[in-house]
């Protein structure tokens, strides 16, 4: 039976999953619902609702707090309803005289150690205890409160977002469970027994210095004021809420943004969210605040040149400035002068209009995007094995795995949502292997069962992953009848032929990836032997010069051993930022119209020409990095760059801020003067994803919506700046809506044909392809066959491992791998804006203990780090995670020149950065670089000019 | 690391044509680079490709040298 839930409604207890139903009787009313329901959620189910404190429907039943006792014809007497289960026949009673006294004494002695101050309270008319104390109808507090309580208990203010109000807590263990079941952190825990039990963070330490990684889910389960964001004791609680994506990473959560007026209160994660099922992080959850920054850029403003000071202008102003200089540069250099980058951190309509304006009104292909620099070997290699560049399964897919192969991922930092369902399967049996130079702390998950850990060096993922596929040949664990009947059967010969070579032996490749060869076999037969197996990778397989081997080569190995096309298997590309997916979906890239068509398509192109009414190029454009080489070379002048900081992200800083320099025109679209702005020649104010409305499409192919909650600090979305920039071109764009520019996406591409605005506010989102073969969505890809070739099989590819010429040696004797952290975002634009800043201030250098011994180096120590491309320093951490002889850092501050030491090396086939390895040599400094100084001084200047442009603004007002 | 931007066109053509050399017989691979190249280099990159290859001083791998020979093949027959 389909059970009908309203997500807004707490039902006290997880849904059951048996498909045998139950008959019983709640208070006279015959209920049916599947075997292993609760009674609290069967009488919920049905709007009988039975009060309760400890219990809430993402987590396990507990029983603690009695209040929701029943009683029950034939059992003795008053069982809590939370965790007594349905019984075939069973009659319940859930109000009478009884019941109602036991639940008000029970309150009677929850309130009599409460404080009475529920009108100054910030959970004022948003608090359980004060419902429930008004449901039972509690009137008086017998015992008066002069007796032992905790009502001085002094609150801990430690972590920025929320405050732990201990004088409030009914040590109801909703935190904890959270912590444990929903997060899988398991930080919080009930300190002491009795009259002193407390809830307790880490060793009884404050929230900040505690393991806890500030995801919410405590605070969402608090059914009192103990654990309340500050937000809300600040600024009161919200009056209205809407429901839109966040915009950090590719897990692409739900959430309520509460609002008062254009005001955002709080972030709280929607129960109703496909991807993520009421759960957080702490940047979607608390990490807004970069919305309302003082340093967003409200005006457009334009220079001559970038030793000038800014100019304030109207949008008017700027926009033809921008597009007469554009105009004039083609007029002198020709038509491939000029290009632009789309951004993975705008919406899809966004996107989708950059690309078209470059196609269309600029006359040609040279549109790229940031996918570029992550996950463009995904889109390669998955295209080439599978016939799609997405990934296969939901995310909700893996509750089904046996066993998890993570490989150069690391989800609990960069996709912490995802990396928490994870965990919980992980915490219900399923095997680990993660593949992986680093110590990642998936491998540190509680109750984790059996696990493996395969140290492989930085820049061998091919040979580990042919490594394992050799063992699964040669020693039989292959699906034979799924390769028979789903995979093409010449290129699965060749490459069967390839892989037995004994060259890919395990015990021959240790050499290589310094991993045991015993390891790789048992990780092998682990994988194999598993009824469902699932690969999870990240920018740790595709930043690399082999990246898209290492994608065709999980691809084989999925496809080896049958695990594809069902729940609980796959491969799954983890994406970076929140819309990667989308921003490929819409092509982005030179070489593809949206949905993957390529130019030369000329079927595809007609479609697109009488529809746009241009003729368009049928020869690939410029990548990023062509475009950085042609601008040195003087034959590229103009870029118009949206919601991207290529002079951050992009590696071997000082070639891209040369390239950058050399521009005649710079157009930059931001919401921040950020490192590429400082190159600029117009810049026009971005919106964030709270001042408009548009979709996201995530690491799942869900496409979501986007939903504007405040107006666009300098009046235009984003969409609205690509459409005005386009008609000051003479190329027309006329879109009311961005419903209307999915309509037209809709049309063009085929994985989205049955995509509109209305069908997504029926669903709640899609998982593209959505046409007519597929009207819903397809939630898992590939079940049937695959969309390559006339038979629609997948193709195996022979995946030849080619070493990286980025070679440790005497000179730069270890390798450098660079990541990502929790608490901060990409380039840290937006969350170095917020107080994540509390978590990770500065950009470290992690470095293997062995190695700083050597070097005499400890922890806090300042360091040069010196590659084949330049110099940076950084202060050292001395840290057992490492292996000897790598060194790890992030990227998320500026100023950390990180990108100074990576080079130019980049994959085969896309030219993805190799940022995963960079041959270095550290050493004790105790000066910053010479960049580093120049940054800085550079810095200041680009600054002053921009406060420049405000104060002379004021001044004409 | 390459430095300048043909050394750059260079590096990738021969990287391409290492990466696919198990792919079967010199020409076999030529023809994948061929590919390769057609479907995802700019007129630009192919420009300069054809360039290096016409000064004879670069240093190609023999696959990688067929298909920049094969390229420029076309590209004259279609001129």
């Amino acid at each position: 039976m389909l059970q009908h839930f309203d997500p807004n409604k707490d039902y006290g207890t997880p849904a059951s999953l048996s498909e045998k139903m139950v008959t019983l009787e709640i208070d006279g009313v015959e209920i049916t619902v599947p075997e292993g329901t609760s009674v609290m959620r069967a009488a919920a189910l049905h709007d009988i609702n039975i009060p309760k404190l400890c219990a809430s429907d993402n987590l396990e039943a507990f029983g603690s707090c009695r209040i929701c006792a029943v009683q029950i014809e034939g059992r003795r007497g008053t069982p809590a309803s939370c965790t007594t289960p349905v019984d075939a026949g069973m009659k319940v009673t859930t109000q009478n005289d009884k019941l109602a006294k036991l639940r008000r004494n029970i309150m009677e002695l929850y309130i009599s150690d409460h404080p009475l101050d529920c009108l100054t309270c910030p959970a004022n008319g948003d608090c359980e205890l004060q419902d429930m104390a008004g449901a039972v109808g509690l009137r008086e507090v017998r015992y008066g409160f002069d007796g032992n309580n905790h009502l001085d208990a002094p609150k801990d203010q430690s972590n920025p977002y929320f405050t732990f109000d201990a004088s409030k807590c009914i040590v109801c263990s909703r935190c904890v469970r959270a912590c444990e079941e929903v997060q899988g952190t398991f930080a919080l825990t009930i300190d002491g027994r009795g009259f002193d039990s407390k809830v307790a963070a880490g060793q009884d330490e404050d929230f900040l210095d505690s393991e806890c990684v500030s995801c919410g889910a405590c605070v969402q389960a608090c059914p009192t004021a103990t654990l309340m964001e500050n937000s809300v004791i600040d600024m009161g609680t919200p009056e209205h809420s809407v429901t839109t994506t966040c915009a950090y990473c590719g897990v692409g959560c739900s959430f309520k943004a509460e609002m008062k007026g254009d005001q955002l209160v709080r972030m709280v994660p929607a129960k109703e969210g496909d991807a993520n099922h009421g759960h957080s992080c702490v940047k979607g959850r608390f990490a807004f605040g970069y919305a309302t920054h003082k340093d967003r850029i409200k005006a457009p403003m334009i220079r001559d040149s970038i030793d000038q000071p800014w100019k304030e202008v109207s949008w008017e102003e700027a926009i033809g400035f921008a597009a007469k200089r554009l105009k004039e540069i083609q007029a002198q250099y020709g038509r491939e002068s000029i290009g632009g980058i789309t951004s993975s951190r705008c919406t899809n309509e966004e996107t989708y209009l950059v690309q078209k304006l470059i196609r269309a009104a600029f006359g040609n292909n040279n549109t790229d995007t940031c996918a570029r620099v992550c996950h463009s070997p995904t889109g390669y290699g998955l295209k080439q094995t599978l016939g799609e560049s997405a990934g296969t399964q939901t995310f909700d897919s893996v509750m089904f795995s046996d066993c998890i192969l993570v490989i150069g991922a690391n989800p609990t930092d960069a996709h912490p949502v995802f990396g928490s369902l994870m965990r919980r399967r992980l915490r219900e049996g399923a095997s680990l292997i993660v593949a992986d130079p680093r110590e990642i702390d998936l491998l540190s998950t509680p109750h984790l069962g059996n696990s493996t850990h395969l140290p492989l060096r930085p820049g061998t993922n091919v040979a580990m992953v042919n490594a394992l596929a050799h063992v699964v040949v040669t020693e039989g664990y292959e699906d034979k009848d799924f390769i028979a009947s789903r995979c093409e059967g010449d290129a699965y010969a060749k490459w069967r032929e390839f892989i037995i070579e004994e060259r890919h032996a395990p015990e021959n490749v240790e050499e290589i990836t310094g991993v045991k060869a015993e390891k790789v076999r048992e990780a092998a037969r682990k994988f194999a032997t598993a009824k469902n197996a699932s690969i999870y990778y990240g920018l740790g397989v595709t930043e690399h010069s082999q990246g898209s081997t290492t994608v065709m080569g999980i691809a084989n190995l999925a496809l080896a051993t049958g695990n594809m096309g069902r729940e609980g298997v796959g491969v799954n590309p983890l994406r970076g930022q929140n819309n990667v997916q989308g921003s490929c979906d819409m092509g982005s890239f030179p070489h593809e119209l949206p949905g993957y068509q390529h130019v030369s398509d000329a079927v595809a192109r007609a479609r697109f020409e009488k529809v746009w009414g241009v003729q368009l190029d049928d020869e690939p454009g410029l990548r990023i990095p062509n475009m950085f080489d042609a601008a040195l070379s003087g034959e590229f002048r103009a870029m118009y760059v949206q919601g991207e900081d290529i002079a951050q992200s992009d590696p071997n800083t000082q070639h891209v801020e040369a390239a950058l320099s050399a521009l005649d025109c710079l157009i930059v679209q931001d919401i921040f003067l950020n490192e590429t702005a400082k190159f600029a020649h117009v810049l026009l104010p971005g919106s964030t994803f709270l001042e408009k409305n548009g979709t996201f499409t995530n690491a799942e192919r869900r496409i979501n919506r986007v939903r504007k909650v405040m107006p666009p600090v300098a009046g235009k979305e984003d969409w609205e700046v690509t459409v005005e920039l386009s008609n000051a071109l003479g190329y027309p764009m006329n879109y009311a809506h961005p419903s209307e520019i999915m309509d037209e996406i809709a049309q063009l591409t085929p994985s989205f044909a049955n995509v509109s605005y209305d069908m997504l506010e029926k669903h709640g989102s899609l998982q593209w392809p959505c046409n007519d073969e597929f009207p819903m969505g397809s939630p898992i890809m590939h079940t049937e066959s695959f969309p390559i070739g006339d038979e629609g099989k997948a193709l195996f590819a022979v995946t030849e491992f080619v070493p990286t010429t980025e070679r440790a040696n005497g000179r730069f004797p270890l390798l450098l791998t660079t990541g990502r952290i929790l608490s901060q975002y990409n380039v840290g634009a937006q969350t170095r804006r917020t107080d994540n800043q509390a978590w990770h201030d500065e950009d470290i250098l992690d470095i293997h203990p062995h190695d700083a011994e050597e070097r005499g180096i400890k922890t806090g120590d300042w360091l040069g780090i010196t590659s084949r491309a330049g110099q940076t320093v950084l202060r050292a951490r001395v840290a057992e995670r490492m292996q000897p002889g790598v060194v790890y850092t992030t990227f998320h501050h500026p100023g950390s020149g990180a990108n100074v030491i990576t080079t130019n090396n980049s994959d085969w086939a896309t030219n993805c950065p190799e940022y995963k390895v960079t041959a270095v040599q550290v050493e004790k400094v105790s000066q910053p670089s010479e960049w580093q100084k120049n940054f800085q001084d550079n810095h200041e200047r680009q600054n002053e000019f921009l406060r420049g442009a405000a104060s002379s603004a004021d001044a004409v007002k | 690391m390459f430095h300048t931007e043909e050394e750059s066109i260079v590096t990738m053509i021969n990287h391409i044509a290492q990466n696919n050399v198990s792919a079967g017989s010199e020409s076999e691979v030529a023809d994948i680079v061929e590919n390769h190249i057609t479907k995802f280099w700019s007129r630009r990159m192919k420009k300069i490709l054809a360039a290096q290859l016409a000064s004879g001083t670069a240093e190609f791998e023999p696959a990688a040298k067929l298909a920049a020979e094969q390229l420029s093949a076309k590209v004259n027959v279609s001129a």
